[in-house]
């Protein structure tokens, strides 16, 4: 079963050559009919609420446009030239590839340490600390970040009367703010991927491991040769969903550091709504979201692309 | 068969839906007739936590007093704040739901919403009698509300923006004698003296905050270090800013060094608000962010005597940075709103009896001449003479010169990259300079 | 290595192991620890210089001021919102994977690349014109002081921040690879029998697919309440607001009276969580099976 959910993209493929065969023409007519109708109301949503924003916001992107959206000029490549020159854009780049990039492996492999520790203990302390990892998500965002501030806060926060580092701004300054971000990240992000693994886990073939075991096979060799493939299919989800959640920190930013110390923390996604709703430059922030929406559009590519060649 | 069936099905939905959507058009227009009978025109009014205008349950006084004295007009209230009211405003004119009207200054009214051609020109509302009489306060104020000859703002209330120290703690400190109580100014050698004695003293985790962070309260900041060695922000024409000079880099320089000898914080993590909440807890000794308004907002709070100063100044001539206040009408194409709205206006701002109990909301002070000191013989007329008094130092009023909204970013900018990532001063105000000057265009 | 030595050095793995779990658990307990202790706080003991572990002088303060906004309206607000947004994107989603997985159809690859670039999408990049959108489509804005109703549009309703919820192509992403696992044969033999399209789906395709949609539900619920951006942007009167949105709001008005915005956050983290403990084993049995098949 689990072998199934990985390899989508090849089974489509081998589908597409004789997706038809053997079918009459009146028959394809009809299922396609069937399967647009299936299709119709979420196509309604999708094609409303991401596609056609989706192109607005590429034909913005090609717009000086301002507060008042009825004087806009046309700008032509103006705005993606500028982008490339815009040394903040270019910080919030390399943020957000930091933020991707430290947070994804990090969570990835940290529950997956947590859930082969705790995937044999008995079934209480199992759901315990599955339960407690679980916490900061169902807590929410928002909870988890204004509790993350007031210990943050220099003057009143927990962290310096801890350490003794009186006074101490942990947001303030460049060297520990997009840290300590993605350390509250790293605490939100970790919860599903924990009760993943542990599923996955339990579900591994047993005889196989036994079997591994009576040649004398050494743990580490069971997990590589045995455990590993078995749970890649989860693996591979995880790292979309950690991947999406990475992108999209967002609450994180605006309400810890908007994106300061001078632009320490600033990343496309906060970037974005900064020259959106505060600088009004909408045009400008259109481009940058479609530039956006490329790279991730790059990125989730490779990721089904490894996905591919992982189980082919 | 079958399929047929589905097929009918979703049609049925989808017409459902259509007729429920049309049935909601007709409803609208339906709507808009009643109204028109029966005269009733609906407006809206958002306001930012000015004075009283921030307390939902005074202004909802405030607009009752208003419908029973103008039939035909009902009015909704909703409160903005400093930190989220812009996106909030930002959102709605985008998604053209602003609301008839607004309550802020004219750094939004008239240089950011008004340049964009999405205010009403209130030019009837400025009466040849309304002109003088606000006039003769200051030419300031009517300048600063008009852009080419349309006025985007009817001011109602000004006030100079200070400082404040916590009186006590000044006291315990013995560094009331670094400031002059009767015209509560003080040099900047006094205030840095001051400093260093609080910081001696050890009653507060820190002497004060230059909070860098975000969004409001940067006419504190501004002040503060241009009275330091009296620069100035813009020049006379508010045509380029001049934070680079001399002056102000000294003044800059100053802060930099009392922050490195602990006399003073920098928190790039801080906004105006933040640094606030810790004066009124008592955490530092001083705020440069105080006004009628925020000293009402922190009342509660606060267990000491809070007690506004002016900016320190190496001549001891403080030049504060002016803040008025008053109405703008967006343009949702509805001249009946239009109308009820200035309707409202005047009533707030014009009425005989109501423009000062307007003023009084405020905590600040009228912008018309006619209306005398709204606050003698009330309760507050102690606290409202405590800022009076800092009334004479009003400044050149240069919230108004281009760029305005690039600047501000700029400025927070600017501050941490000298505080906090420990730029070198020059370097730094030159190039919030050449930036922010790029965009008066 | 004698098996002896194997047998301590693991014994000492596993001590370690529980060593540093336990110290885990304490870390990721602790924020909501904080969080509930925090509402009870007075602001002295809030601003003093040593922290009080336990709230020594437990005062009913801040929720007085709490309650003093519309409070329990951002709650209902937001159980709406992530309700509403669950149920619907359940629906659409679990159709449209069906037909993705199971049906043969023209354009079938393309739709299903598009789907799969548009799942990271993220919906700042977008949200302009979703706002443009959202005014222009008209809907009833009920106030629930008096009942009356006003027409205007979908911009300051929940349901500016549940559509692009269920636009999101995540759960047809999901509901496809669930679809995947339905034999075959039981659709073929259902279609042998006469069984219509619908049929076929309600009867047997759906209850196959159950506990997907349940771990779609789960993920859908969760994801919309924390979804803080779109309503940042979608919900402007006080009234509308989420929960959310409300204890970032009452931060931006309050700043740092954390009593305050711990009260607020208690009341948006106590339902969930306990919903969550009270039902941990189908939660995560949901969130497992969509793994395990998905």
């Amino acid at each position: 079963m689990a072998q199934n959910s990985a390899a989508p993209a090849p089974a489509k493929k081998k589908q597409r050559k004789s997706q038809f065969a053997g079918m009459s023409k009146a028959l394809v007519r009809r299922e396609t009919i069937s399967a647009y109708l299936f299709l119709l109301p979420s196509l309604i949503f999708f094609v409303g609420f991401v596609v056609i924003p989706m192109c607005m916001c590429l034909v913005y992107s090609f717009f000086d446009m301002g507060i008042n959206f009825s004087s806009a000029t046309f700008a032509g490549l103006d705005n993606y030239v500028e982008m490339f020159q815009d040394p903040v854009f270019i910080k919030g780049f390399w943020n957000t590839v930091l933020i991707v990039v430290v947070a994804v492996p990090t969570v990835t492999a940290f529950s997956l340490w947590v859930s082969s520790a705790i995937y044999q203990m008995n079934s209480k302390v199992r759901s315990f600390f599955r339960c407690v990892f679980y916490l900061p998500v169902v807590t929410g965002t928002v909870a988890v970040t204004v509790v993350w501030k007031w210990m943050f806060d220099p003057y009143n926060g927990l962290l310096n009367q801890l350490f003794g580092t009186k006074g101490y701004d942990w947001l303030g300054d460049a060297k520990t703010a997009i840290w300590c971000i993605i350390m509250i990240l790293f605490t939100t992000s970790i919860g599903q991927p924990i009760v993943l693994y542990v599923a996955a886990l339990g579900n591994v073939d047993t005889s196989l491991i036994e079997a591994a075991q009576v040649d004398g096979a050494t743990k580490l060799q069971v997990f590589w040769k045995i455990k590993w493939p078995q749970i890649m299919p989860t693996t591979l989800y995880i790292l979309v969903i950690t991947t999406i959640n990475s992108f999209q920190c967002f609450a994180l930013i605006q309400l810890l550091t908007r994106g300061g110390p001078s632009h320490a923390t600033d990343t496309i996604m906060y970037y974005i709504f900064d020259m959106a709703y505060r600088l009004q430059r909408f045009g400008y922030a259109n481009a940058m979201g479609v530039v956006l929406a490329i790279i991730i559009a790059i990125f989730s590519a490779i990721q089904f692309k490894i996905a591919k060649t992982d189980t082919e | 068969m079958k399929m047929k069936k589905l097929l009918a099905l979703l049609l049925a939905l989808c017409m459902v839906f259509a007729l429920a959507a049309c049935s909601n058009e007709d409803e609208k227009q339906s709507d808009g007739g009643d109204g028109d009978q029966t005269g009733t025109v609906k407006i809206s009014i958002w306001t930012y936590p000015i004075g009283k205008f921030g307390d939902a349950e005074a202004v909802a006084e405030l607009i009752e007093k208003f419908e029973a004295s103008h039939e035909g007009i009902t009015v909704e209230h909703q409160l903005l704040d400093y930190t989220n009211g812009d996106t909030q405003v930002t959102s709605a004119i985008t998604a053209k739901t602003t609301p008839d009207i607004i309550m802020e200054g004219p750094e939004r009214l008239v240089t950011n919403w008004g340049a964009n051609d999405l205010m009403v020109d209130l030019s009837d509302l400025w009466t040849e009698e309304a002109t003088a009489d606000i006039a003769a306060t200051s030419q300031s104020v009517v300048d600063a509300c008009q852009l080419n000859g349309a006025y985007y703002e009817y001011p109602l209330c000004m006030t100079t923006h200070c400082m404040a120290i916590n009186y006590e703690i000044f006291e315990q400190a013995g560094a009331l004698q670094y400031i002059d109580e009767e015209t509560r100014t003080w040099t900047t050698e006094d205030f840095v003296a001051a400093m260093e004695a609080i910081r001696d003293s050890g009653l507060v985790s820190t002497p004060g905050i230059v909070y860098c962070g975000g969004q409001g309260g940067d006419q504190g900041t501004r002040a503060l270090v241009t009275n330091l060695y009296s620069g100035t922000y813009a020049n006379a024409e508010h045509t380029a800013y001049t934070i680079n000079s001399a002056e102000n880099v000294q003044g800059l320089t100053l802060l930099k060094d009392m922050v490195a000898n602990g006399s003073l914080s920098a928190n790039a993590s801080y906004e105006a608000s933040q640094e606030l909440q810790q004066f009124a807890n008592g955490t530092c000794a001083v705020t440069f962010c105080w006004n009628a308004s925020n000293k009402a907002q922190y009342a509660e709070d606060v267990s000491f005597t809070p007690f506004a100063m002016a900016f320190p100044s190496d001549d001891g001539q403080p030049e504060l940075c002016g803040g008025i206040w008053g109405f703008g009408v967006f343009d949702n194409g509805d001249q009946a709103r239009i109308d009820a709205a200035k309707e409202f206006i005047k009533f707030v701002c014009d009425d005989e009896t109501q423009a000062k109990e307007s003023v009084q909301m405020t905590g600040f002070f009228p912008v018309r001449a006619s209306l005398g000191n709204v606050y003698e013989g009330t309760e507050t007329e102690a606290d409202a003479a405590e800022f009076l008094t800092l009334m004479p130092y009003m400044g050149d009023y240069y919230n108004v010169t281009g760029g305005w909204t690039e600047q501000r970013t700029n400025w927070w900018g600017m501050l941490q990259k000298i505080f906090v990532d420990g730029m070198d001063v020059q370097a730094a105000a030159d190039e919030f300079v050449t930036a922010s000057n790029a965009n008066i265009g | 290595m004698t098996s002896k030595a194997m047998r301590n050095q693991s014994l000492g793995y596993k001590i370690f192991v529980i060593v540093i779990l336990t110290l885990l658990a304490i870390f990721f307990i602790f924020p909501l620890y904080w969080i509930i202790t925090g509402s009870f706080k007075d602001n002295a003991t809030i601003i003093a210089q040593t922290p009080q572990w336990f709230p020594l002088n437990p005062t009913l303060d801040n929720y007085v001021k709490l309650f003093k906004e519309p409070a329990l309206r951002w709650l209902i607000n937001t159980v709406g919102m992530a309700v509403g947004a669950m149920i619907l994107t359940c629906i659409t989603a679990a159709l449209a994977g069906y037909a993705l997985a199971k049906k043969r159809f023209y354009g079938k690859a393309i739709l299903f690349t598009i789907i799969i670039c548009a799942m990271a999408l993220p919906k700042q990049v977008i949200v302009i014109p979703l706002l443009q959108e959202m005014s222009q489509i008209p809907w009833i804005h009920i106030d629930f002081s008096d009942f009356t109703t006003e027409m205007a549009t979908m911009h300051d309703t929940i349901m500016a921040v549940i559509l692009p919820t269920v636009g999101w192509p995540f759960g047809v992403f999901l509901m496809k690879q669930f679809s995947e696992t339905i034999p075959t044969e039981i659709l073929e033999a259902a279609r042998v029998d006469g069984a219509g399209e619908l049929k076929t789906f309600f009867s047997i395709v759906f209850p196959m697919l159950k506990p997907g949609v349940g771990a779609l539900a789960i993920f859908t619920f969760v994801n919309s309440w924390n979804d803080y951006f779109l309503q940042l942007i979608m919900l402007n009167s006080r009234d509308e607001w989420t929960i959310s949105l409300g204890i970032a709001r009452l931060q931006g008005e309050m700043s740092s009276d954390f009593g305050l915005i711990m009260a607020g956050a208690t009341l948006a983290a106590i339902p969930i969580v306990a919903i969550f403990i009270a039902f941990q084993k189908y939660f995560t049995q949901g969130i497992a099976m969509g793994a395990v098949k998905g």
